[in-house]
C-alpha cells in the first residue's frame, strides 16, 4: 500500500462521440474523507463508476487500494474492500432492515446449501458471526430499532443510512457515497453527516453531493469537476471560491 | 414478507420458530398426501391425475426458482420437461434401460444443456431472455419432431416397466405416493436454499442487480446456478408425468406448458416456497372438478389470472395473510 487510497491519473472515457472524462487525476490518501464536486454532467458519476470498477476507463490509469479496477469484473473490486451507494436504488426495498443486512453478508459467508439443510458448523458460524455484525452495524447506523420493518416503509433519510449499514457489513477499506444527503431534510442531513463522520474512522470515504454544507462540514478535500475535466483540487472553502468553480456554478456562457 | 431470514442460530428465538414452521409445514404436507392417497383410493383415474399434478407442481417448483428467484419469465423451461420426459422413454424403448435410470440420465443432460443454454441468455434479461429462452425450447421442438430417436411427430409409447425400485407406478395409488414423496423433497431441498447463501444472493439479485454487486456478488454466475439448479427439477417433472400420459409426443415441449406453469406459480404465490405447488393442485384439480372442456380452461383461468393480480398480486396466500392481519387487528381492538 501506498499511502494512496486512490490514485488515478489521466484518466478517460469515451462513449461513442461523446467524451464524458477528459483526463482527469484524483489522489485520495488513505482515511480521508474526500469530496467529488461539479455540475450536473460533469462527470462526476462516470468518474464513480470508474474508481469502483463498475466503468472501465478508456484511457489513464486508476488504482483503488492498490488494485487495478479497470482490469477486474465489478463484483471482485466490492468484494477488495471498495463499497458504495447508490443515488436511487440504494437498498433491497421488498426485504426488512435485517435481510438486507443479511444479503449484504454474502462475501462474509462460507456455507453451501448442504451445510445449510445440515445445520453444519459453517452454517451456525456464518449465522453467528453474521449476528454479531448486524447488531453492530444496526446499533452504528441507528437502525436497531427498526430491524424488522420493510426497507421501502422507512423514511426518506432512514433508507439512506440503511443504504450505508449495507454497505459496512462488508467493512469497506473504502466507501463511495453518491449524493447521500440529496433531498433530505436539515436534521436528516445533520444526522447523517455525523454518522459519516462515525463510520470515517479506519476506512477513507469519497462522497459525490451538491449540498456544499455537508461537503465542507465533511471533506478534508473536494476535486471540483466541470465538463468531464477536474477545475481544482483543494479544501472546500478555496475550491469553491475559485473563480472557475464560481463561473461553472453560476453559468457565464447561457448556452452552455 | 417471505421467510428468506430462516435460520439464526440455535437459541436465538428466531431460527427456532422459522425451522419449527417449516416442520410443520413438512407434517402438514405429508399428512394432506397421505389423505389424499388414502381418500381417493378407489378411485385408479384420481389417483393417476394426482400423481401427475405433482409431477406439474414439481416443474411450476422449477418454474418459480426463475420466477420468484431471479424474477425472470423462462418461457423456454419446458424444453428440460421434455428432456426429462424423452429421457427415460428413450432409456427404456432404446436402450433397455430401466425407467430410474432414464429419469436420472434426462436430469443430467438437462443440467448439463442448461450450463451453455444459460451462458448465452441469461446476459439477457426480461423480455429479451423470456423471448430467446422460448426460441430455444421451440428449437428443441422441432428437433424432436425431426429425430428418428424421438419418434418423430408420433413420438414414444408402449413402455416397458415405469416403476422406481420396488415401487410400479403403474399402480396409481404408488404413482401418487411417489410423486407426492419426490414432490416433498424438492420443497424440502428449495427451502433450504432459500434460507442459503446462495438463495439470499439470488434473492438480492432479484430485487437490486446493481447493488447485489456492488456487494461482491457475481451476478452472472448466481443466475447460471439457478438456471442449472431448476433445469434437472424441470425434468424430473417430465419423467414423472409418464405414468399419467404413457406418451411422449413433441407437444411436451410446448411453450404452453411453461405457461400453465408461470399461471400456477402466480395463482398460488412466487414468494413463497410452496406457492406454486398450491397453484398446481388449484391448477389441475379444479378444471377436472367443474368438468370443464379445455377451451373453457383457458377463459376460466384467464380470468382467475387477472382476479389474483388485481386482488392479491402476491398470489392466493396474500388474501389468507391480509384476513388473518384484519383478524388479529380486530382481536387487539377488542382488547381493553
Amino acid at each position: 500500500m501506498t499511502g494512496w487510497a486512490v490514485e488515478a491519473a489521466g484518466v478517460e472515457k469515451r462513449y461513442g462521440g461523446v467524451t464524458a472524462l477528459k483526463g482527469v487525476d484524483l489522489r485520495i490518501p488513505e482515511g480521508a474523507i474526500h469530496g467529488l464536486i461539479g455540475p450536473n454532467g460533469a462527470g462526476k458519476s462516470t468518474l464513480f463508476d470508474i474508481l469502483c470498477g463498475i466503468t472501465k476507463p478508456s484511457g489513464g490509469r486508476v488504482s483503488v487500494l492498490g488494485m487495478d479496477v479497470a482490469a477486474l469484473p465489478a463484483h471482485h473490486v466490492a468484494r477488495r474492500g471498495v463499497g458504495r451507494t447508490f443515488q436511487r436504488t440504494a437498498t433491497f426495498r421488498d426485504a426488512t432492515v435485517r435481510e438486507n443486512l443479511l444479503f449484504a453478508s454474502y462475501g462474509r459467508m462460507r456455507h453451501s446449501v448442504l451445510q445449510r439443510m445440515a445445520r453444519a458448523r459453517a452454517w451456525r458460524e456464518d449465522m453467528a458471526a453474521f449476528e454479531t455484525r448486524a447488531d453492530a452495524v444496526l446499533e452504528t447506523c441507528g437502525l436497531a430499532p427498526l430491524s424488522d420493518q420493510p426497507a421501502a416503509a422507512l423514511a426518506y433519510g432512514t433508507q439512506r443510512r440503511l443504504a450505508v449499514a449495507v454497505m459496512l457489513m462488508n467493512d469497506p477499506k473504502i466507501l463511495f457515497l453518491d449524493e447521500p444527503v440529496a433531498g433530505m431534510n436539515d436534521a436528516e442531513t445533520a444526522e447523517f453527516i455525523a454518522l459519516v463522520r462515525d463510520i470515517a474512522r479506519g476506512r477513507t470515504i469519497v462522497i459525490v453531493e451538491h449540498d456544499m454544507a455537508a461537503i465542507g462540514a465533511l471533506c478534508s478535500e473536494v476535486l471540483v469537476m466541470v465538463d468531464g475535466a477536474q477545475v481544482v483540487s483543494d479544501t472546500p472553502e478555496r475550491a469553491l471560491a475559485h473563480p472557475d468553480v464560481v463561473a461553472a456554478y453560476l453559468g457565464t456562457d447561457a448556452d452552455d | 414478507m417471505t421467510d428468506i431470514t430462516t435460520g439464526a442460530p440455535a437459541g436465538r428465538a428466531r431460527g427456532g420458530s422459522a425451522s419449527l414452521k417449516g416442520a410443520g409445514l413438512l407434517a402438514l404436507g405429508i399428512a394432506a398426501a397421505l389423505a389424499a392417497g388414502f381418500g381417493l383410493g378407489g378411485d385408479p383415474f384420481l389417483l393417476n391425475l394426482a400423481g401427475y399434478t405433482c409431477g406439474f407442481a414439481i416443474f411450476a417448483l422449477s418454474v418459480n426458482v426463475m420466477l420468484g428467484g431471479l424474477g425472470e419469465v423462462p418461457l423456454g423451461h419446458c424444453m428440460f420437461y421434455g428432456i426429462g420426459a424423452y429421457a427415460p422413454a428413450m432409456a427404456m424403448n432404446h436402450a433397455g434401460l430401466p425407467y430410474e435410470a432414464g429419469a436420472v440420465i434426462g436430469m443430467v443432460v438437462a443440467a448439463l444443456i442448461a450450463a451453455p443454454i444459460g451462458w448465452l441468455t441469461l446476459h439477457l434479461t426480461g423480455a429479451y431472455f423470456s423471448i430467446v429462452s422460448w426460441g430455444l425450447s421451440g428449437v428443441a421442438m422441432v428437433t424432436a419432431l425431426n429425430l428418428d430417436v424421438t419418434g418423430g411427430p408420433l413420438g414414444l409409447f408402449g413402455f416397458s416397466r415405469l416403476a422406481v425400485g420396488p415401487f410400479d407406478l403403474s399402480r396409481p395409488q404408488t404413482y401418487f405416493f411417489v410423486a407426492a414423496a419426490i414432490l416433498l423433497a424438492v420443497l424440502v431441498v428449495l427451502y433450504h436454499i432459500r434460507g442459503s447463501r446462495f438463495g439470499r444472493a439470488m434473492e438480492a439479485i432479484r430485487q437490486g442487480p446493481h447493488l447485489a454487486r456492488s456487494l461482491g456478488i457475481d451476478v452472472f454466475r448466481e443466475r447460471l446456478k439457478a438456471l442449472v439448479l431448476s433445469a434437472p427439477i424441470a425434468a424430473l417433472a417430465g419423467a414423472l408425468s409418464l405414468p399419467y400420459t404413457q406418451i411422449v409426443t413433441p407437444e411436451v415441449m410446448s411453450v404452453l406448458r411453461t405457461v400453465d406453469a408461470l399461471l400456477a406459480a402466480l395463482i398460488g404465490g412466487v414468494g413463497l416456497i410452496f406457492g406454486p405447488a398450491v397453484g398446481a393442485v388449484i391448477f389441475t384439480i379444479l378444471p377436472q372438478f367443474l368438468d370443464l372442456d379445455p377451451n373453457v380452461k383457458v377463459l376460466v383461468f384467464s380470468l382467475l389470472i387477472i382476479l389474483v393480480m388485481v386482488a392479491a398480486p402476491g398470489g392466493l396466500h396474500q388474501l389468507w395473510k391480509a384476513a388473518a392481519a384484519r383478524l388479529s387487528h380486530a382481536r387487539r381492538e377488542d382488547a381493553p
